[in-house]
Formats: C-alpha cells, structure tokens, sequence
C-alpha cells in the first residue's frame, strides 16, 4: 500500500498548552481523509504542521514521500492549501491569480496557459476571467480556491474548512470537484464540521482534546457506535 | 526570480488598482512641504525693534534712520542700559534689539575698531533667520555708503547675538523632517500595512505553502514601496530647492545614500511592526504610536531638541529619525561630506543593520 502521509507520534505544544497530543495516521494515496473535531481538537494544527506552516514539537512526519522536517523545501512542491477563509487576491482577476501561483509553482508558459484555460472552463467562469475575484459570489470564490491550490497538480492537498459558509449546492458542487481529484489520484486531507460531508471521505480521523479517538471508514464507525448517521457518531466521540 | 517577479508584479498591481490611495501618497508629500513651508515662513514686516544708543553722533543717528526707513523694523523703544534688553525681551515687546557702541563715528573715522551688536530673539528660528539676514544686509548697505565718504573696506563689525536658541537649530528643518515623515509614512506605515493585510486575509498562509522562501516573499512586496518612496522624496527635495530656496550643496551621491539607508530602517521597522500584529488596523496604530509620533517630536524637526529635559535628550538619541535629519542638514546646508557626517551616517548604518537582521529573523522563526 502506497501512503501520501505517515504521521508518527506527533506532538506540538503552545507554552503549556498542549494543542496535538502524541498523534499517529497514515493516509494513502488517492484517499480523501477527513479530519474531524470540535473547536480547539487540534485538526488546524495537525494540518498547518504537515503543510509545514508550523514547527512539531516532537514526532515525525512523511508527507508525499519526503520527510517534513529535513525535506521542507521538497514538499512545499508537492502539495497544495487551502483555508476556511477565502485568500486568493480580491483586488486581482482570476486569472491574475492563477497565473501568480502558477508561476510561483514554476510552471511552464504553455503548460500554464493550458491549465489556467481548463479551470475557466470546469468553473464556467468564462465571464469573470477578467474580473476582479471580489465580484465572484463566495462559492465561486471558493472552488477558485481549490483550482489554485490544484494548479501544480500537487500529490496531497490540505482543505481547512473548505465549505464553511458556502450553500448546500455549491457545497455539493465542491464536493464534486473532490471526487473528481482524488480520481485523478490526487490525495486530499480535509477538514469540516459538516456531518453529512463526513460521509463523502474515504476514511476519518475524529480528534478530541488533541489526540486521535479513532481512525475508520464512514459505515465502519457507524456500525461500531451503532447509530445510522455521522452526527450521532460525532456526538458519541466527543462525549465519551 | 520567477517567483520573485510574480509577486513583485502582484504588488504593483495591488498598489495601481488602489488608485486612491496611490494619488493619496503621491500628493502627500507635495501638501505637507506647501503646508510647512508656508506656515513657517514668515514675511517680515515692521518688526518691533529696540535701541541702544550709547553714542548719540551723527553716524549712530544714520545707522537707525537708515533700519527704520525700510518697512522690515519699526523702533517701538528707546533704551538706556544693557538691563533694559532683557526686560523688553522679556515682556515680549520686541524681537531684536540694535546695539551701537560708545564713540561709534569717532571710531570709524579713526579707523578704529568698533561692532554693532544685533541681538535676536530666536526663539522662533524662522523670524529669526529672517531678521538676521533683513538687519545684515541693512548694515552692509550702511556700510557701503559711509565707506563711498572714507574709503574704508571695513568700517566697523556686526556681532550678531541670538538669544534663546543660539544655533538656530531648526532653520530649513521642515524639509529633512519632511522627507523623513513622508519616508516613515510611504516605507515603514504602507509595508508594514500591506504585509499584516496579507497575514489577516490569509493570503500569507497560500503564499507560505508554496516553495517561495519568506523573505523573497517579504523583498518581493516591499521593493514597490520603497520605488515610491523614493518618488517622494525626490518630489519633497525638489519643491525644498525650487520654492523655498532650500540649499544643496552637498554631494547627491551622499545624500542619496543616507536617504536608502534610512529608507531601508523604516522599511525594516515596518517589517518588524508587522510581524507582531494581524491585522492592519494594529500596524497602523502601532505606526503612528511607535514611529509617527516620536519622529515627530523627537527628531528635532520641529522641536529643537537641545531644549527639552535632559532624559528625553537622552532619548532622542535612539531614533533613526533624528540622525537621518542631522545628516540630511548637514549634507544639503552646510555641504558636509564624509568625514563630517560620519557618526549619523554609521547609526543610520547601524540601525539599518540591526533592524534588517531582527526582522528577517523574527519573520523566519514567527509560525504564520
């Protein structure tokens, strides 16, 4: 089995606090992994740590093959980002913005030009091309989001809260946009607080307090806690 | 460097599209200078003045007819003794006081030594560049006229005595102070807002994941502000020389070398402000706060700083501000070269180096 992420024993403290308590998973290639928590489990750390946003303060991490603390530069090359808050450029038109990180990922003129003109095309944003991104609605805003942290075809791909605030539709819409990736083999980590996303993930990580309670598949844990949706799940694991 | 372009291409897009605000900075110096300039100059025009004459002889009678026949002073009193200066100082009737000494034309005839004295009240330095240079060229004229009756080069000296703030301090100061205010407005006030705007939207964070090291990044978005910086400042030394005849003679290679440098500071401490804020609004304050106000009141720009206690004197000495206006002076006044300007010049070297290496590392070791 080919893994896209090997997280071992992985701890970071703030001062005393400790936010990510001693955690381990692996995610494999082409997964879509959903980390799930309340507030303050410590998933937005865990995932500025593997992006290497943040500095572990124990532990080791492999991520898209390299290892996180002597590979930093390598890895960087190889995955993608993208947070709760939109953060593409508002005062830059799309395609500005896609050709500002496609050329900070390096990629060719052509090959740029080609993948700018897909996007367009699967986000049907042939109007707004030009337009400031500030005149998207916030759906569109955040599939732009996602095409951008694509652009560099990475191997994994880290979603903070993707669709937080955005309508069911476009929420579905995103979701197809996952689907359509982890197809692709891309590998994606994505965070929600949306049960009913829950289900859509390969597998899931549920963390309360910092540490990992369980690892498993949707109908897995559902079995195993013996109630038919993901919400009663969370609730289970979170009060236990 | 593709990179490195990219950004730098970002940013001047982000700086063009806010067009206010571009129109708001490239004006700025320009209104400031009018303002300062106008407001501190000061046209002169029948001045209160004193004398003391202790000769009473043809030519002391000369001398003052001649001050009071131009409109620049109008003798409001009539003096007995050295005391009564001070007290008409004092009461503020007067701005300078004209001494002629004892057996004035006897003196000159005699070809003997003898000075008239001015004495002005510098408090406020720009009335009295003004009144010194208006009570020079009024003995100068004098001068020539008695020495067209005695052929004598040198009839008698001027000893001119300002009072209450001796070195002029400040003459001219409004456009170093100026340059000064508009590069800690344009460098460190725009850097340190455009980088925490970043931080807030969580631009910063999309940036950060990408291979582009930190500081290419941080290098990458300041170069546009430091361009128009230095547009500024070239605007602010060009209205100083054209319109209120500010002088320049030092060398422009030196000049513009203490200005980068200084540009580099602030741009070092906006660096610095934003690493510790997250918002803009934060950066701005602490700006203003920490850079704005003291630069203001402690540079010497427009309080002379010899006056102030001891303790804030003391002060003084730790802003880059204060030493970046003593050798913009220096240079552009007094046509100071190296040797003259070295010790501002090494602080400003220092404090560019110690805030550059500061930010850099609190930039690289700060989590985003």
């Amino acid at each position: 089995m080919e893994y896209s992420i090997q997280v071992n024993n992985l701890t970071k403290k703030f001062g005393d606090f400790t936010s990510v308590n001693n955690i381990s998973f692996d995610v494999k290639k082409g997964e879509i992994f959903g980390l799930l928590g309340a507030n303050g489990a410590g998933k937005t750390t865990t995932i500025r740590m593997l992006c290497g946003l943040l500095i572990p303060t124990s532990g080791t991490m492999n991520v898209a093959g390299f290892d996180v603390f002597t590979q930093g530069k390598e890895i960087r090359k190889h995955i993608g980002y993208m947070s709760q808050r939109f953060s593409l450029y508002e005062d830059l038109s799309v395609i500005e913005n896609l050709e500002l990180f496609g050329t900070i990922y390096k990629l060719k003129r052509d090959i740029l030009r080609k993948r700018i003109l897909q996007i367009i095309a699967r986000l049907q944003m042939r109007k707004y091309a030009g337009s400031k991104v500030e005149a998207l609605p916030l759906g569109q805003k955040q599939k732009l989001a996602f095409a951008t942290a694509l652009i560099h075809k990475p191997e994994v791909v880290f979603l903070d809260e993707p669709t937080s605030g955005v309508d069911p539709l476009v929420r579905r819409d995103f979701w197809n946009m996952i689907y359509e990736s982890a197809s692709e083999g891309v590998t994606i980590v994505v965070t929600t607080h949306y049960m009913d996303e829950a289900e859509y993930c390969n597998r899931l990580c549920f963390m309360n307090n910092g540490k990992v309670e369980i690892v498993g598949n949707p109908t897995d844990l559902k079995i195993k806690y013996q109630v038919d949706n993901m919400n009663d799940v969370f609730h289970k694991i979170s009060h236990a | 460097m593709k990179a490195f372009r990219a950004i730098l291409i970002k940013e001047f897009r982000h700086i063009f599209r806010d067009s206010r605000t571009l129109v708001l900075i490239l004006t700025m110096p320009i209104v400031l200078v009018i303002l300062f300039g106008y407001t501190i100059k000061n046209e002169i025009t029948n001045t209160k003045i004193a004398v003391l004459d202790y000769s009473h002889d043809t030519y002391s009678k000369l001398f003052i007819e001649k001050m009071t026949a131009s409109t620049y002073f109008q003798i409001v009193k009539v003096l007995n003794s050295e005391k009564e200066i001070e007290q008409a100082f004092q009461q503020g009737l007067i701005h300078m006081a004209v001494v002629i000494p004892r057996d004035f034309e006897e003196n000159i005839i005699r070809k003997k030594h003898s000075e008239i004295q001015l004495i002005i009240d510098a408090s406020n330095i720009n009335i009295a560049t003004t009144l010194d240079s208006y009570g020079r060229q009024i003995t100068f004229a004098f001068q020539k006229e008695i020495n067209q009756l005695l052929t004598n080069m040198q009839a008698f000296e001027i000893n001119v005595n300002m009072q209450y703030n001796s070195r002029l301090e400040s003459a001219y100061m409004f456009i170093p102070g100026n340059i000064a205010l508009i590069m800690i407005i344009v460098t460190a006030l725009m850097t340190s807002i455009t980088l925490s705007r970043e931080k807030e939207t969580g631009s910063w964070r999309m940036l950060a994941i990408t291979p582009v090291r930190q500081l290419t990044m941080v290098i990458a978005k300041i170069i546009p502000y430091m361009i128009i910086s230095l547009i500024c400042t070239i605007i602010v030394i060009l209205l100083g020389i054209f319109m209120f005849k500010m002088p320049m003679e030092g060398s422009i290679a030196l000049l513009t070398l203490v200005c980068i440098l200084f540009m580099l500071t602030a741009c070092a401490i906006g660096v610095l402000i934003s690493v510790f804020t997250k918002t803009q609004q934060v950066a701005m304050i602490l700006c203003m706060l920490g850079l704005f106000l003291p630069a203001l009141l402690l540079s010497g720009f427009i309080f002379p700083i010899e006056n102030m206690p001891v303790v804030i004197q003391l002060i003084s000495h730790i802003i880059p501000t204060k030493w970046f206006i003593i050798a913009l002076k220096d240079i552009m006044i007094k046509g100071a070269g190296l040797v003259t300007v070295w010790l501002p010049l090494t602080i400003l070297i220092a404090s560019t180096l110690v805030l550059m290496g500061l930010s850099v590392k609190k930039l690289i070791s700060k989590n985003v």
